[in-house]
């Protein structure tokens, strides 16, 4: 140690993981692919010489409804990339973020579809003359396809109105599912009128092979990473039951074994999507994290049992067989960008981060551990993470208290009044990557916490379970 | 997205825009040098309704003047967005014989996408519409004929009114016959 | 030329038979049986207004709703079914409804009050078998003109086309214009309220129409008879549907007089 007293400057860039350019750049060229892709089809259109053509206000109604359905489909098709469970896009994003996209792209499909529609019906209207409503049915009698259209339409309104915030939560989840899977039904249902109406995409032309092979690479996607790849991985691994270990008042460590586990590539921190084969349990998919450290034969998920359907979990016999779907998720080592690492778990969120610590990669003294509760009993996993923490030479630390009513901190009332934050708690907090397991508005608060100690977005992990 | 992200996203937006816009312009261009006036001696039987005759007229290919684009993209019809053919501009002076062919109108936007018509005259009168780049109507391919205007007394087609011999007006009764025009006609031996 | 005229369904038909048929001129070629054939030509214009008569007499007993033994005006008044009508009628019937189906309603066989009125195809449908009789006979050069209905075939003289004129409403000795017709439009219909005062059912709203007259020129004689009543019928839509899907021209009149026309009948049209 140096005997120079005088202020170092500790403004050292934190060194980068070498996993971080990497997975930065596939990211970023995953992004720009899915803009560039928008732009396509715009320049399809141009390229037809749609543009050129426009000489009147009937006719520059019309380009715009063909353009605003070109953007409304290419979002469409985005989505369901995004829902379809690519492996590039889980390392690239994490399949929650991507999921967080998906969500927020639904909107403004939807709207730019509807314009796609309305401006067509008036363009069309204006040349005919005929009414708006008039030039509705004669749209639906006369042009190709269009019933078909229509019901495209009709779907995914259907569709988007149920998945609105407000309407999502009255229905459970596995029947808003199913309605969901509809937007499959309405994307496939419109393309006859695609290719049939208007001569955008007529018969020979380059641009309707790039179309169709659009079509084909999204559903090729979604057939085998949605589908295949769960289906043969699942009968590969022949997972079963093999013990539920009591950890607290309804929370259950689930331990199963199977084979060929390694070829799953599964890390720490990572969650699969489980179904297990049993009466009252076989029709719903759970997403759980892994609560240790996958092997080659056995895996491990903790549980708490809440909600109708959690509660029979507790009680699975051994020796169900389970199937899935996964691994997903970035909440894992992979992310890491920087030397020292935070990990923060309230509640049954304390599974991943269980994981987590068993094989993160940090030198002894590096790693800190927080566990929020309101009490200190109503902690689960404790004597595992004192183990680990024990073994590998980090800190643990509990936070136990109630927070203040009113208050919308992360911490225990008493805490936010001694002024304690993260970076109170945590030394070196810039040099570290932060990751964060818990309920929604408690994460959120944690995460605005590590922004404002300066903490950049990239160092910053957690992961949402409300998709 | 990261600012690296969205500049090169950016960037290949635009020249792909770019591109699609330069190759847009120029299928337009080639489009309209296509569409010079081509005269046939004959009608070409055309797909759409109305038997496909040849005309009588196998005189002079008189192919002259009426072009039937101009510089710019649209024809003669005020809303080139309306189904409308190409009409012959009669902006062009009329020849001496009158004009025989087949003659390719530029493309014009109509619901149904673009078309391209062809029109066919035999002796000055429009006796068929075809419609030559229509796709899709479920297969059918649809009659564009032109469309009805306003049109003064003295405008009409009267230049053979010396040749009458049958005359169409609403249906006279056997009385009303005998103080018409045909009947005029019938007994003057026209 | 001379005009052979004869009554019937109410109106007077008027046949011409063009002058390159007749005076001897050799036209079936090839026979070498040139006597034979002179004589043959010079008596074509009898058997021709025989062959169109007959036509006529026959389309007219069966459908003439003026007649009141028809078979038509026998059905309007319940004397026999539809059902048991003769296969003629029926078939007649069924060419009226594909036209109601064509012009989406507006030229219908089924009047207001709920009487069965063929008129609007029967006197196309008789002129087009007129014709095709008189093509039978090998005569290729006529005009067969009933009651301002016109259908022809080939030149009314040698290199001189059939010209039909169009009467002016306003008044019945003027033209409005006259169309040469060249093949293959060949057929000529007028509908309007000038003469007989027939009364145009007008769908949709009724009202009067806006036209007091309505020609159409085109290819054949049922066609543009339909689309002449359809037109006058149907107003301003049905002008445009027509002209849209049909190969036709067609010059109306409005009520206050002007004119409206589609390009073909322009004078000057190059």
């Amino acid at each position: 140690m140096s005997l120079d007293t005088r202020a170092r400057p500790h403004q050292a860039r934190p060194r980068i993981h070498p996993n971080y350019p990497r997975r930065m750049r596939l990211a970023d060229s995953l992004q720009i692919l899915a803009v560039v892709s928008v732009a396509l089809v715009v320049a399809v259109f141009l390229a037809d010489g749609g543009a050129a053509r426009i000489s009147t206000p009937a006719d520059a109604i019309t380009a715009l409804g063909i353009v605003t359905g070109l953007v409304g489909t290419d979002l469409l098709l985005v989505m369901m990339l995004l829902a379809a469970r690519l492996p590039a896009i889980d390392r690239a994003f994490g399949h929650d973020s991507a999921m967080a996209l998906h969500q927020s792209l639904g909107k403004p499909a939807l709207y730019l579809i509807l314009a796609h529609a309305v401006l067509l019906t008036i363009g069309y209207a204006l040349v005919q003359p005929a009414g708006f409503f008039d030039e509705v049915w004669i749209m639906f009698s006369s042009l190709p396809d269009m019933p078909l259209a229509f019901l495209g339409l009709g779907l995914l309104i259907a569709v988007v109105v149920t998945s609105l915030v407000i309407v999502r939560h009255k229905f459970r989840y596995e029947v808003w599912h199913l309605v969901h899977l509809l937007s499959y039904v309405a994307v496939l249902v419109a393309i006859p009128h695609q290719l049939s109406v208007g001569t955008l995409f007529r018969e020979g032309s380059l641009q309707r092979y790039y179309w169709l092979a659009l079509y084909a690479g999204v559903a090729g996607s979604i057939i085998l990473f949605r589908f295949i790849v769960p289906i043969v991985r699942s009968l590969r691994a022949r997972l079963t039951v093999v013990g539920v270990d009591q950890e607290a008042r309804g929370v259950v460590s689930i331990r199963l074994s199977g084979r060929q586990l390694r070829s799953l590539r599964a890390k720490s921190g990572q969650f699969f999507i489980w179904r297990f084969w049993t009466p009252g349990l076989w029709w719903q998919a759970h997403p759980f994290s892994l609560s240790a450290a996958p092997t080659g034969s056995s895996l491990r998920i903790t549980v708490r049992g809440l909600g109708d359907a959690s509660s029979t979990l507790p009680r699975v016999p051994v020796g169900t067989r389970v199937s899935f779907e996964g691994p997903y998720g970035l909440f894992t080592d992979f992310a890491r960008t920087s030397p020292r690492i935070v990990l923060i778990a309230a509640g049954i969120g304390v599974a991943p981060i269980r994981s987590l610590l068993e094989t993160a990669t940090f030198a002894p003294g590096q790693a800190t551990v927080l566990l929020r509760s309101s009490t200190v009993d109503d902690t689960y996993l404790v004597d595992e993470l004192a183990a680990l923490c024990r073994a590998r030479g980090a800190e643990l630390r509990i936070i136990a208290g109630k927070r203040a009513p009113g208050t919308s901190s992360w911490l225990p009332g008493d805490a936010v009044q001694a002024r304690i934050t993260l970076a109170t708690l945590v030394p070196k907090l810039r040099e570290a990557d932060v990751y964060i397991c818990g309920p929604r508005k408690w994460t959120d608060e944690v995460v605005r916490d590590a922004r404002s100690a300066g903490l950049p977005t990239r160092q910053i992990h957690f992961e949402r379970f409300d998709w | 997205m990261r600012a690296r992200a969205v500049s090169l996203a950016t960037l290949a937006s635009l020249s792909v825009l770019a591109v699609g816009w330069q190759v847009g312009a120029q299928a337009n261009a080639s489009m309209q040098a296509l569409s010079a006036p081509q005269a046939a001696p004959a009608t070409i039987p055309a797909p759409s309704a109305g038997p496909a005759t040849p005309t009588p007229a196998a005189s002079a290919p008189a192919v002259s003047g009426p072009a039937t684009t101009s510089a710019g993209s649209t024809t003669t019809v005020p809303t080139a967005a309306a189904p409308a053919p190409a009409a012959p501009a009669p902006a062009a002076p009329a020849p001496a014989a009158r004009p025989t062919g087949t003659f390719t109108g530029s493309s014009v936007q109509t619901r149904f996408g673009p078309v391209q018509v062809s029109v066919t005259i035999a002796n000055g009168t429009i006796t068929e519409v075809t419609a030559l780049q229509l796709t899709n109507d479920g297969g059918r391919s649809v009659a564009i004929s032109a469309q009805a205007a306003p049109i003064l007394r003295s405008e009409v087609l009267s230049a053979q009114s010396a040749k009458v011999s049958n005359v169409s007006g609403a249906t006279y009764t056997t009385r009303g016959y005998l103080t018409s025009l045909q009947a005029a006609l019938d007994t003057a031996g026209f | 030329m001379d005009a052979q005229t004869f009554e019937t369904m109410g109106t007077v038909v008027s046949l011409r038979i063009g002058s390159t048929a007749r005076g001897g001129a050799m036209r079936d070629g090839g026979l070498g049986d040139g006597g034979t054939r002179a004589v043959t030509e010079a008596a074509a214009p009898d058997a021709a207004l025989a062959a169109v008569r007959t036509v006529f007499t026959r389309w007219d007993e069966r459908f003439s709703l003026y007649r009141p033994d028809s078979e038509i005006s026998r059905i309007a008044r319940g004397d026999i079914r539809l059902t048991q009508a003769s296969a003629e009628l029926r078939d007649c019937y069924a060419i009226a409804l594909d036209w109601r189906d064509r012009t989406d309603g507006v030229f219908t066989p089924h009047r207001a009050d709920g009487v069965l009125d063929l008129s609007g195809v029967v006197k196309s449908l008789a002129i087009a078998e007129a014709g095709e009789a008189l093509r039978g006979l090998g005569l290729s050069e006529w005009s067969v003109n009933a009651g301002g209905d016109l259908l022809v075939s080939g030149d009314q003289s040698p290199g001189q086309d059939w010209v039909a004129g169009i009467v002016d409403p306003a008044s019945r000795h003027e033209l409005l214009a006259s169309v040469p017709l060249v093949a293959p439009v060949r057929a000529v219909a007028t509908s309007g309220s000038a003469e007989r005062g027939e009364h145009i059912w007008t769908s949709a709203g009724g009202g009067p129409s806006p036209y007091r007259q309505v020609s159409v020129i085109g290819l054949d004689i049922v066609t543009v008879d339909v689309l002449a009543t359809t037109i006058i019928a149907g107003g301003e839509a049905a002008l445009g549907r027509s002209i849209e899907t049909f190969p036709i021209e067609v010059l109306a009149v409005l009520r206050d007089g002007s004119l409206v026309a589609t390009a073909g009948l322009r004078s000057g049209q190059s």
